[in-house]
């Protein structure tokens, strides 16, 4: 593992044009991802990570707008760290794929209604200068492989002759055609039935091994988070509000928000812990409060935190939180006595 | 391979006949090629009923005219009228019926009663080219345009462009197709004086010879001008606005996005992701308008002397001459038909979803 | 008033906005606002303007005159104010028109929610029918029928029209009652047995309101591009001054080539243009206020 880091957000903030107002959807979010590493953003919707995501691709609705922060890039033909905002035109559309392939959330609508698999396939390749159709067919044919479907079937086939599971992994496959530094799977199997999302959760788990992709994305499941990620970013209101190992994040949340995510679920290893839901809903993104912007909703609420936002500060190794009273949260589960994960 | 995906998709052992011919009937070339059949039969009857059926329908009519105007008895007056339309009507009705359908198949639209005993079909033959070719060239500039403004105005949606298209399209899509030719003979002929329109009647000067000659080809395009300009002004607006409200649904579209997202060049997202979707649904209106754009031709024809087949049907409306309205009436639906399921088929071709079972 | 009727889901009943909700209206669809005004303008001028306006008179001192004071549109080869009779000339088009709006309507819905409700063959066959009717070109077929048939009154002109225009607003009725039929208030309907009539009447067109008032202006305005198409070639003998009419005579009487006199047949044009304008405005807007979302393209 190099201690560069293949992308490397920094202070970013996005803000979107409403007839209210300006809505502050992504506010001074900053983290790494490294290379290999795969980085889970979890949170409500609405809470900024698609706004995020689309960010880092600069595929911002046209009412969007990047209103300050660094998108730092370092891995293929760029040997120095260069800025994804800053690009030109031509420079982006470069990125886009080669460097960075962003699977969007609804496989549904993600093809072209009207074009062949193939076509799409094919399209995507010739527009990164790859005009070799026969090797592209071989290389879209062994990927569609790897994501388990009928390869010459599919590559054959118009989008809506293939099932939503299948769109899915077509799309993945695709993601993967021109070998990216990095990967960003929005809301990935949101839209699909369990055994579906469990081949795709295997697949991933195994292309990322074979390919060394650095994976970002972005869930409310976190089932699948903690089954698939290094990292866990829990994002709030616009913020960061806990970034950590996996296993830090999940057995002792050290932010309240994110303490009541995991308690909102079913333990997934069987335990029975209280499931609670979170009370309240977000907060206001045009005119955000001044404290911490989960004080309203928070159980562990004291009169600091409706005039003090807490600073994003290391609690423990490798561990970040946003809260004053993070040493005061109880622990959720006992650590096992495991290994953290391994980026290899 | 499309084989193992049908095979795959039916669960079906092997096609039995009934699977086949069920398959069959269901591609979309089938139904469209039944469904124009089934409008050419009801067209065919219907008219069949008027023309003979209806009382006072012009078959009764003609034989009472020539009776009180020739002092001929019933008999001899229903003989020339049989002549006249090729149809004996001393026979049982249902005989009649099928003699006409019978005429129709090897091509006999009867005789005209006004010009001296030409075959129906001859004068078809001459006046209907022009007013195909007319329309057709009209139609086929004004949705190729209206689909490229239709576009850009989604593109530029709110600019000073859109706006001023918008209330032009709106505007001119409000005045009926047929009174265009009076405004655009004042602009043109009288106001600007840019073309000798009083001068310019007919498909082409009459001094040259008919043939593959630039003169001739120069002067064909000159004298369609005027209808062809009508044409294109009548529909360009409507085609516009539909496409700008389809390019803007379509834009919205995941697909086009994730077409930025793997980095394609603009202009292949432009034709192929937001075109080709967002003129899809143009292509059903397209089957559709044929039919109201030929209605309009044949009176733009008349305003024009444009010597198609609508100068033809008033002349023949004039003089009574049935034979001759029924013939032409006959020929211009049918011709709609086809037109109908020739844009059809192209959407059939352009929307794979509609291609249902097709499978080669 | 208390009824013994089980009580339904309430339905979104069609009800008009309040005066200040007008205003508003208004002022968020300013083409809406001038539509109503054009239309307005029109039917006052159909049928209170005759009243005013003196009736067109033969003045052979005066042929052929362009616009002045006097004669603001100027005069026809006869002499006869062109402004006056295009007055006259409003109320039988615009009478012929609500004509056929009306038979429309009434045919269209008729047919539609019975196609939807009953389905079956009755559905099949009204929507052949339907397809064929538009396939037709139907200036073609109503210039041939007009040769045979005698047109002469308003009703006999409305019943004529509505033969053709009668499907495309079928077509919206029936999708319409076939996605409304879903929804609960109908379905308990159904489930109370309270017969199909009453669901249709008192259950789904109270919801559909809106989009008949469209169709109905719609239906006006190819009323008028086809009567005015069949007038214009001389195939309606009407003895009554009407635009179609003042075009007929002035094609017949080469009007259009001489600059002077190129009111006589250009207002007539402009005054369907607009008329026709007005409707089609107003209808669009009426869709805007009514069914936001069909146009937002969401």
């Amino acid at each position: 593992m190099t201690h560069q880091p293949v992308l490397s957000i920094q202070n970013l903030h996005v803000e979107y044009t409403a007839r209210r107002g300006k809505v502050k959807a992504v506010r001074d979010v900053s983290f790494d991802v490294f290379p290999g590493e795969t980085v889970a953003v979890i949170g409500e919707s609405g809470c900024g990570k698609t706004t995020l995501a689309l960010a880092l691709v600069r595929l911002l609705a046209r009412s969007a707008k990047i209103t300050g922060g660094k998108v730092l890039f370092q891995g293929g033909k760029y040997s120095a760290p260069i800025d994804v905002l800053r690009l030109n035109r031509r420079q982006l559309r470069a990125f886009r794929w080669r460097n960075c392939a962003m699977v969007f959330q609804s496989a549904l609508n993600a093809l072209n209604p009207v074009l062949k698999v193939s076509a799409q396939v094919q399209d995507t390749a010739r527009a990164h200068g790859e005009h070799d159709a026969k090797q592209i067919e071989e290389r879209a044919l062994w990927l569609f492989q790897q994501v388990r479907l009928d390869p010459r079937r599919v590559y054959d086939a118009y989008p809506h002759e293939l099932s939503g599971g299948m769109r899915q992994r077509v799309l993945l496959a695709l993601g993967l055609l021109l070998d990216p530094q990095v990967v960003i799977l929005d809301e990935p199997t949101t839209a699909l039935d369990v055994l579906t999302q469990r081949t795709i959760i295997e697949v991933l788990k195994r292309l990322r091994e074979e390919m060394g992709f650095a994976l970002i994305f972005i869930s409310h499941d976190l089932s699948m988070a903690a089954e698939l990620a290094h990292r866990i970013v829990t994002m709030y209101a616009g913020n960061i509000v806990e970034i950590g190992q996996v296993n830090e994040v999940f057995y002792q949340p050290k932010h309240p928000y994110t303490l009541g995510l995991m308690r909102a679920v079913p333990n997934l290893s069987g335990q029975r812990t209280d499931l609670i839901s979170i009370h309240g809903s977000p907060p206001d993104l045009i005119d955000p409060p001044h404290g911490c912007a989960f004080a309203p909703r928070c159980a562990y609420v004291q009169p600091i935190c409706h005039q003090q936002a807490p600073p994003l500060e290391m609690r423990a190794t490798d561990h970040a939180s946003a809260c004053h009273f993070w040493d005061q949260l109880p622990i959720l589960r006992e650590m096992p006595a495991l290994q953290p994960k391994a980026i290899d | 391979m499309d084989a193992s995906l049908s095979t795959a998709s039916s669960d079906a052992s092997a096609p039995t006949l009934r699977s086949r011919l069920a398959r069959f009937f269901k591609s979309y070339l089938v139904r469209s090629l039944l469904q124009a059949l089934f409008t050419v039969w009801l067209v065919l009857t219907v008219t069949f009923v008027l023309i003979r059926l209806m009382p006072g329908n012009p078959v009764e009519v003609f034989v009472d005219r020539l009776v009180s105007d020739q002092g001929i008895t019933r008999e001899e007056a229903l003989a020339q009228a049989a002549a006249m339309f090729s149809v004996d009507f001393n026979a049982p009705i249902h005989e009649q019926y099928l003699q006409y359908l019978g005429n129709l198949v090897r091509g006999d639209l009867g005789v005209s009663i006004s010009s001296t005993n030409t075959p129906v079909i001859e004068i078809i033959a001459r006046f209907l080219p022009w007013t195909l070719f007319s329309v057709g060239l009209g139609l086929l500039i004004s949705f190729i345009l209206g689909l490229l403004i239709g576009m850009l105005m989604a593109y530029w949606r709110n600019s000073i462009f859109d706006v001023a298209v918008s209330t032009l399209a709106s505007f001119l899509s409000s005045i009926p197709n047929y009174l265009l030719p009076i405004i655009l003979i004042y602009l043109i002929g009288v106001q600007w004086k840019l073309l000798p329109v009083a001068r310019m009647r007919g498909t082409y000067d009459p001094r040259l010879t008919p043939g593959f000659s630039i003169e001739f080809i120069a002067s064909v395009l000159l004298y369609a001008m005027l209808p062809v300009l009508t044409y294109v002004l009548s529909q360009v607006g409507h085609w516009a606005l539909s496409m700008k409200n389809s390019t803007l649904s379509v834009m919205g579209e995941e697909y086009v996005n994730a077409a930025h997202a793997r980095g394609l060049p603009q202009r292949r997202i432009l034709v192929a992701y937001v075109g080709r979707n967002a003129s899809l649904p143009l292509f059903t209106q397209l089957a559709l308008s044929v039919g109201a754009v030929v209605g309009g031709a044949i009176i733009i024809e008349l305003f024009f002397l444009y010597q198609g087949i609508g100068v033809r049907l008033f002349e023949a409306i004039g003089a009574r001459d049935y034979p001759l309205m029924q013939g032409i009436f006959l020929m211009i639906t049918l011709s709609t038909v086809l037109a109908n399921l020739l844009a059809d088929l192209l959407y059939s071709q352009l929307d794979p979803r509609v291609r249902l079972g097709t499978g080669k | 008033m208390t009824t013994a009727t089980p009580s339904l889901p309430q339905a979104r009943r069609f009800t008009l906005p309040r005066l200040g909700g007008i205003w508003s209206a208004i002022r968020r669809h300013p083409s809406g606002a001038i539509g109503l005004f054009g239309v307005t303008f029109f039917l006052l001028m159909a049928f209170v303007g005759p009243l005013i306006i003196p009736e067109p008179k033969v003045n052979v001192s005066a042929r052929s005159q362009p616009p002045s004071a006097a004669f603001i549109l100027g005069t026809d080869n006869q002499g006869k104010d062109i402004a006056s009779q295009i007055v006259h000339g409003a109320r039988p088009v615009i009478t012929v028109a609500l004509l056929t709006g009306i038979l429309t309507t009434i045919v269209a819905i008729t047919l539609g929610a019975l196609a939807a409700f009953l389905g079956g063959l009755f559905d099949r066959v009204v929507n052949s029918a339907a397809n064929f009717v538009l396939t037709i070109p139907y200036l073609v077929a109503m210039t041939v029928l007009a040769s045979f048939i005698r047109l002469n009154s308003p009703i006999t002109q409305a019943l004529i029209l509505t033969l053709w225009s009668w499907p495309v607003l079928m077509r919206t009725v029936r999708a319409q009652v076939l996605s409304l039929r879903e929804r609960e208030y109908v379905e308990a309907a159904v489930a109370l047995n309270l017969g199909t009539p009453h669901i249709i009447f008192r259950e789904i067109l109270p919801n559909m309101a809106s989009y008949i008032a469209i169709s109905m202006i719609l239906a006006m305005t190819s009323a008028i591009y086809a009567q005015i198409a069949l007038i214009t070639l001389g195939l309606v003998p009407l003895s009554d001054l009407n635009w179609g009419k003042m075009i007929f005579s002035a094609r017949t009487t080469g009007a259009i080539y001489i600059a002077d006199t190129v009111w006589f047949i250009l207002a007539p044009v402009l005054a369907i243009a607009l008329f026709q304008w007005s409707l089609v405005t107003l209808a669009r807007s009426i869709e805007d206020v009514f069914n936001p979302r069909l146009r937002s393209g969401a």
